[in-house]
């Protein structure tokens, strides 16, 4: 039988604790815990659970990161105005909206987000953006609107479709940081989408017509075209990342935990989210392999939050006899 | 028949409830009710119920626990004005779960 040493020419380390930052394919034993370790790449994504925000509420708006987010507005038992910061850990209170407000969107990073449209019992068009620490009035949409979706950032945002006093809207508006103008027309209606990407290399997927739709399109600063259909189709889900990988997850109905990615060209099925839910919102500055999705609503509302880490990343595994 | 899943009750406090590891490990779904699904006769399915001090259920406890939650959930939908119950993410009716053995 032939040793570690004459297949690999080396010998595994002997330690006490393990390595604090461990290579791919490093293999050490520990004399700790008696164990044989290794550090693998994962094959698949995987949601792990989150710190919990402070107040569990629904259809709010989220922004940042997967280790700087943001979760603003949404509806408790009535509208909220709270702002909430993530730190990759935990939450901790940021400064209030100026307009309790639920159905809004948002964009951009922790310290300088983007939070627009919104309502209940009216239509808004107010914007407000952030800067670490409080809202300031923003330029107001063109067109006041409920459930729209958002992507790019505080200077160049993208606001796409939402319901609008007449009915769904397939209106774009994109921002830069002082007022709204008017971009191309989605080629389908619909609220309660998801958005990501950036103003000049934007999607919009999901949403709700009539029914829930698997419709995703591709905007290039200009215009829309269609890109490819989600697997499930669904409203009041949450996205991330950018227009050529893109991540999608939650929404419904029934609840679901779905999660897909999405490759420029079609999306495909990810690992699950732990808890279905809908009306959630993410951190959807960050990239598709590192996301949060926050909040929302299985039975009641939720202030679970789930952390993604897509294929590839590093996670230490113990050698078993079986 | 035998069995695919475990359940259990526990409140997820957050950050380390569910690491990296343990959902690359073992899938774990969560339900109404504080519920958790995890693989049956699987060692870091066990390891992990214990780590989150889960109180075991069989799959009818579970169920119960379930039924009760989306019942009370459909019931406040059934209350909404009607005018509430066609807003996005209200219109439709908190559907059964029906949890696998």
């Amino acid at each position: 039988m032939s040793t570690y040493y004459q297949i690999f020419g080396g010998k595994i380390n002997v330690v006490t604790s393990d390595p604090s930052d461990p290579i791919e394919g490093q293999t050490w034993y520990n004399t700790t815990s008696e164990v044989l370790k290794y550090r693998a790449a994962t094959a698949a994504g995987a949601w792990a659970a989150g710190g919990n925000m402070g107040t569990a509420r629904y259809i709010l708006a989220g922004a940042g990161t997967q280790t700087a987010g943001l979760a603003f507005g949404g509806y408790t038992t009535a509208d909220s105005a709270l702002t909430e910061e993530y730190d990759g850990t935990s939450w901790t209170s940021g400064g209030n909206l100026a307009t309790a407000r639920n159905g809004l969107a948002g964009c951009g990073i922790q310290t300088a987000g983007l939070a627009f449209g919104g309502g209940d019992p009216s239509y808004s068009n107010a914007t407000e953006e952030y800067n670490g620490t409080s809202w300031t009035s923003g330029g107001n949409l063109g067109t006041a609107r409920q459930y729209p979706a958002g992507a790019g950032t505080q200077t160049a945002g993208l606001g796409l479709g939402g319901e609008a006093a007449t009915g769904n809207t397939a209106a774009t508006e994109e921002y830069d940081g002082t007022s709204w103008t008017s971009g191309g027309s989605l080629a389908t209606a619909r609220n309660a989408l998801a958005g990501a990407g950036t103003q000049t290399a934007g999607l919009g997927f999901g949403g709700l017509t009539a029914t829930a739709v698997a419709n995703t399109e591709e905007y290039d600063g200009t215009s829309w075209t269609a890109g490819g259909n989600l697997g499930t189709a669904r409203h009041t889900l949450a996205g991330a990342g950018t227009q050529t990988s893109a991540l999608a997850f939650g929404g419904g109905p029934p609840n679901s935990a779905a999660t897909e990615a999405y490759n420029g060209t079609s999306w495909t099925a990810d690992t699950s989210m732990s808890t279905a839910r809908r009306r959630l919102a993410g951190a959807n500055a960050g990239p598709s392999s590192s996301t949060a999705a926050f909040g929302g609503k299985t039975t009641v509302n939720v202030a679970n939050t789930e952390e993604f880490t897509g294929a590839g990343a590093g996670v230490t595994k113990t050698v078993t006899g079986s | 028949m035998a069995k695919n899943y475990q359940y259990c009750v526990a409140e997820c406090w957050g950050s380390g409830f569910i690491t990296l590891e343990d959902a690359i490990k073992i899938r774990i779904s969560g339900f109404p009710g504080n519920v958790w699904q995890v693989p049956a006769h699987n060692p870091d399915a066990n390891l992990w119920i214990m780590k989150v001090a889960g109180s075991f259920k069989t799959v009818q406890e579970a169920q119960a626990i379930v039924t009760a939650e989306v019942e009370a959930a459909q019931a406040a939908w059934d209350a909404l004005p009607e005018d509430q119950k066609n807003r996005p993410g209200n219109n439709s009716r908190p559907t059964d779960i029906v949890l696998p053995e």
